[in-house]
C-alpha cells in the first residue's frame, strides 16, 4: 500500500486521481459512436479537470481548510447495477458509471482516513471524501431528475 | 326548448324569488316542473300567466292568447296580487317597463327584472349578479360506472355529459373580459367562446370552435391534465372550482361523433408537393391534418399494425376507447392522406430516403424506449416495463385471450413502480385482469405524484394499494428466475428539485421487503434510437431527444421537423399537438416560397 509522508503526498495521490478520471472520461468520448455522448464524456472530462486544477491550486497555496458538512446520499449510485464502459453507452450508463466512479473514490478516501497517521491527513482524506461525495450527488441529481421522472 | 331558457337553466334548484310587497318566496322548481303563476293585466283585463320555470322570459301558457312582442299593462304578485311592476324602469333590450321579483343568491337578495313585453329576452340581471349567483353552482360531476362493476371489465370509467349537465356546468363560466383559461391552453382554444356556443346548445358549432385549433377534442377532452392547463387558469377556480373545460370539450366532440356531424373540411388545391409524417401520435396526426388541408400530399408511416402511437399501444380502453382513436384515424383517411403501418423509419426506410420522395418529413415518433432504473433482478421473469405490459394489453388485446393471440401477464399480487398516469394505467389494468391485490410503489408522498388526481382517485376508488415514500432497490426471484419479492427502501422528503417537488432521500436502514408475483416498471419513458442510427446529422440532446429550432420545428437536417414527445419527452396529448402545429406553420411557410 502506498505510503503517504506529507499532505503534499496525499494531494499529489488525489490529483493524479483525478487526471486518471481526465484521461477514462476523454478516452471514453474519443471512443463514442454518437456526437452526443462524445460531448457528454467531454464534459465529465472537463469537470475532473476543474476538480484537479483546484487540488493543484490547494496544493500550491498550501491552505487545506477542511469543512466538515452533511452530503446527502440518494443512494442510487449504491443500488443501479454496474454498467461495462463501450461506445454504444447511454447517457442512463454514462451517468451510473460516472456515479460508482464517484463513490469508489469516496470510499478509497474514507478508507485512507480511517488509516492515517495523524489527525490532520485524516482531515485531508475526509475531505477529500467529502468532495468526491458532491461530485457523486450531482450525477446521482440528474439521475434522479431525468431518469426517475415519473417516480 | 329556445336557445335563451338554456342560460338560467341551470339556476333551477337554487332560485327563490321573493315578492317585494308582501315578500312571499315563489320557489321555483323546475326539477318537479312547478311554474311561476302570475295575475297579469293585459289589454285592462286580468288574466293568469304561467311564467317559464327558467324565470328568462314569459314563455308558457297565458290564460288569452298573447302574441309574443305584446305588451302587457302590468304584472301582478300571485299572493298579495300587488304590481310588482318597478316605477321608472325599462327593459334595456325593448324600453318597455320592467317587473320586480327579488331572487335569493349568494346568500344576498337581489332584484331580477321581467319585462312586460311578452317574450322578451331581457332578464335584468347586472353582471355583477349574473356572477354572484354563477358561483353558487357546482362543478358538476360526470356519471360513471359503478367502481365495483368497472374493475371487471375494460370499458370506459365515465359515460360524459348529458347535454342537462353540459348545459349546467357551460352555465358556470362568467365569461370573463380577459379570459386566462385560452393562455392555459397549450393550443390557444377559444374557450370562452366554445362554451357560450355550448350555452346556446349550438353543440356543433362549439365542437367547430375548438377545432380551429385542436383536431383531436374527445381525445384531449378525456386524457389531458386540464387542472394543469386551461383549468388551472380559470377565474372562477380562484374562489370556487373552475370551469369542468375538459368535461365540456369531450361532451360536444362526443356529440359531434355520436350524430354523424363529422364534416371532411374544405381540401385546398393540390400543392403538388408530398409530406411524409413518421408516427401516427398526437403530434403526426395534427401535422398530416394541417398539411393535408392546405393541399399537400400527405403519408403517414407507423411502426405498428394500428395507428394512434401512444394513444393506442398505452392508454388503456377504460380511459381512452379505441373506437375513438380510429374515428380521429379515419377522418384523417377520408381527408386523403395515405396511412402505411408496419414501416419502422430508421430500418424499413431511412429519412434520407423519405427526403429523395418527399419535400418535408416530419418525426413524430414519440418517446416509447422504456426506462429501467437498472437495479438487480430487472431481468427477472414476469418483470416487465410499463410500454411491454400495456402494449400487451391495449394494442395486442392480451385481456381478451385466446380471442387474441397474446397471453395476459397476470400476477395475484401486482406492483407497480412509479406515480405518473402509465403507472395508474398500468395499476388500474392490472386490477381488471383479475388480481387479488396491485400495489403502486412510489418513492415521493402523495402531494408529489405526478397523475392527474382524477387517475389517483379512479385507482383508489378501485382497491389500488399505495405505499408511498418507498423505492425498490433489488428484486427478489424465485429458483426458476421468476419475481417473488423486491427489497424497498423507505424515503423522507428532502429540499425541493428542480421541478419543484421535495427530493426524496433514503432512510438509512429502513430496507424491508414485499412480496410479489408480478412488477410493471413505470418510472418514465426515453427516446427510441433506431430512427437516429441510420441519420446521425440529426441533432440531438445528451438525453437523445431531438433538438429543434423552437420556432418552426425544423431539426438541423433541412426539411426535417420533429415535435411532441421526441423533442420534449413525455408530455401531454395537447402539447404534442401544439408542436405538430407549429412544424405544420413553418413547414407550409418554407415550401410556399419554393417551386416544385
Amino acid at each position: 500500500m502506498k505510503e503517504f509522508k506529507s499532505i503534499n503526498d496525499v494531494l499529489d495521490f488525489a490529483i493524479k486521481g483525478e487526471q486518471e478520471a481526465v484521461d477514462f472520461y476523454n478516452q471514453l468520448a474519443e471512443n463514442s459512436k454518437t456526437e452526443d455522448m462524445r460531448h457528454v464524456f467531454t464534459s465529465f472530462a472537463q469537470e475532473e479537470m476543474e476538480h484537479k486544477t483546484r487540488l493543484t491550486k490547494i496544493k500550491a497555496e498550501g491552505l487545506y481548510q477542511f469543512e466538515k458538512k452533511e452530503i446527502v446520499d440518494l443512494k442510487i449510485g449504491d443500488y443501479t447495477v454496474s454498467v461495462k464502459p463501450s461506445p454504444e453507452m447511454s447517457y442512463q450508463d454514462a451517468l451510473i458509471l460516472a456515479m460508482k466512479k464517484e463513490k469508489a473514490a469516496f470510499r478509497l478516501y474514507y478508507e485512507l482516513a480511517k488509516r492515517a497517521n495523524n489527525d490532520e491527513m485524516k482531515d485531508v482524506f475526509l475531505s477529500l471524501a467529502q468532495e468526491e461525495s458532491k461530485h457523486k450527488l450531482r450525477f446521482e441529481i440528474e439521475y434522479d431528475e431525468y431518469v426517475l421522472r415519473e417516480n | 326548448m329556445r336557445i335563451k331558457d338554456v342560460k338560467y337553466l341551470r339556476f333551477k334548484t337554487y332560485l327563490n324569488a321573493y315578492c317585494p310587497h308582501c315578500n312571499q318566496s315563489f320557489n321555483v322548481d323546475t326539477i318537479n316542473e312547478k311554474t311561476l303563476d302570475f295575475k297579469a293585466v293585459y289589454k285592462k283585463k286580468k288574466i293568469d300567466l304561467r311564467l317559464s320555470p327558467y324565470l328568462d322570459v314569459f314563455e308558457l301558457e297565458a290564460s288569452v292568447p298573447v302574441e309574443k312582442g305584446d305588451i302587457l299593462d302590468d304584472l301582478l304578485c300571485p299572493y298579495c296580487s300587488k304590481s310588482i311592476v318597478k316605477k321608472d324602469f325599462s327593459c334595456k333590450e325593448c324600453g318597455t317597463k320592467a317587473a320586480e321579483v327579488i331572487i335569493s343568491a349568494d346568500e344576498k337578495l337581489i332584484p331580477f327584472y321581467l319585462c312586460l313585453k311578452y317574450g322578451c329576452e331581457w332578464h335584468g340581471l347586472s353582471k355583477a349578479d349574473e356572477k354572484k349567483i354563477k358561483l353558487k353552482i357546482p362543478r358538476q360531476d360526470m356519471p360513471e360506472q359503478d367502481q365495483t362493476l368497472r374493475i371487471h371489465n375494460h370499458q370506459e370509467v365515465p359515460y360524459g355529459y348529458t347535454s342537462e349537465l353540459a348545459l349546467l356546468e357551460a352555465g358556470r363560466c362568467i365569461q370573463c373580459k380577459n379570459p386566462k383559461c385560452i393562455d392555459g391552453c397549450p393550443v390557444n382554444i377559444d374557450i370562452p367562446g366554445f362554451i357560450s356556443l355550448v350555452v346556446e346548445e349550438k353543440f356543433d358549432e362549439a365542437v367547430k370552435k375548438i377545432k380551429e385549433r385542436n383536431i383531436l377534442p374527445a381525445i384531449c377532452g378525456r386524457v389531458c391534465p386540464q387542472e394543469n392547463q386551461c383549468e388551472e387558469a380559470c377565474v372562477l377556480g380562484i374562489k370556487e372550482k373552475p370551469v369542468a373545460i375538459g368535461r365540456l370539450e369531450r361532451f360536444v366532440a362526443d356529440f359531434e361523433r355520436k350524430m354523424e356531424l363529422v364534416k371532411v373540411p374544405i381540401i385546398n388545391k393540390n400543392t403538388g408537393k408530398k409530406i411524409a409524417v413518421v408516427g401516427s401520435g398526437p403530434a403526426g396526426l395534427t401535422v398530416a391534418a394541417d398539411m393535408r388541408q392546405l393541399g399537400y400530399s400527405v403519408t403517414i408511416f407507423e411502426a405498428l399494425h394500428e395507428t394512434g402511437g401512444v394513444l393506442t399501444y398505452g392508454i388503456p380502453e377504460f380511459r381512452l376507447p379505441k373506437s375513438i382513436v380510429q374515428f380521429e384515424i379515419n377522418y384523417l383517411k377520408e381527408m386523403g392522406c395515405r396511412i402505411e403501418l408496419n414501416h419502422i423509419i430508421g430500418a424499413t426506410i431511412t429519412v434520407d430516403e423519405l427526403l429523395e420522395n418527399f419535400n418535408a418529413v416530419f418525426i413524430g415518433v414519440g418517446a416509447g424506449l422504456p426506462t429501467f432504473m437498472n437495479i438487480e433482478g430487472e431481468n427477472l421473469g414476469n418483470v416487465f416495463s410499463s410500454n411491454e405490459y400495456l402494449t400487451r394489453m391495449n394494442l395486442m388485446k392480451a385481456y381478451k385471450f385466446p380471442e387474441y393471440d397474446t397471453p395476459m401477464p397476470k400476477g395475484e399480487n401486482v406492483t407497480v413502480i412509479g406515480g405518473g398516469n402509465v403507472a395508474m394505467d398500468s395499476a388500474r389494468t392490472a386490477i381488471r385482469t383479475g388480481s387479488d391485490k396491485v400495489t403502486i410503489v412510489y418513492r415521493r408522498s402523495r402531494n408529489e405524484l405526478p397523475a392527474r388526481e382524477e387517475e389517483v382517485h379512479h385507482a383508489e376508488e378501485e382497491g389500488i394499494k399505495f405505499r408511498l415514500l418507498t423505492n425498490p432497490v433489488r428484486y427478489l426471484g424465485t429458483d426458476d428466475n421468476r419475481v417473488k419479492g423486491m427489497e424497498c427502501i423507505k424515503m423522507e422528503l428532502g429540499e425541493p428539485d428542480n421541478s419543484g417537488r421535495r427530493r426524496p432521500i433514503p432512510i438509512e436502514g429502513s430496507n424491508f421487503i414485499l412480496d410479489c408475483d408480478l412488477v410493471v416498471i413505470a418510472v418514465g419513458t426515453g427516446p427510441n434510437p433506431t430512427i437516429f442510427q441510420s441519420t446521425p446529422d440529426i441533432k440531438r440532446n445528451k438525453w437523445g431527444y431531438i433538438e429543434v429550432n423552437p420556432d418552426t420545428n425544423e431539426t438541423s437536417k433541412e426539411f426535417v421537423y420533429a415535435g411532441g414527445d421526441i423533442v420534449t419527452g413525455s408530455a401531454t396529448v395537447i402539447q404534442a399537438m401544439g408542436a405538430g402545429r407549429i412544424a405544420s406553420n413553418a413547414m407550409h411557410e418554407k415550401l410556399s416560397k419554393i417551386k416544385k
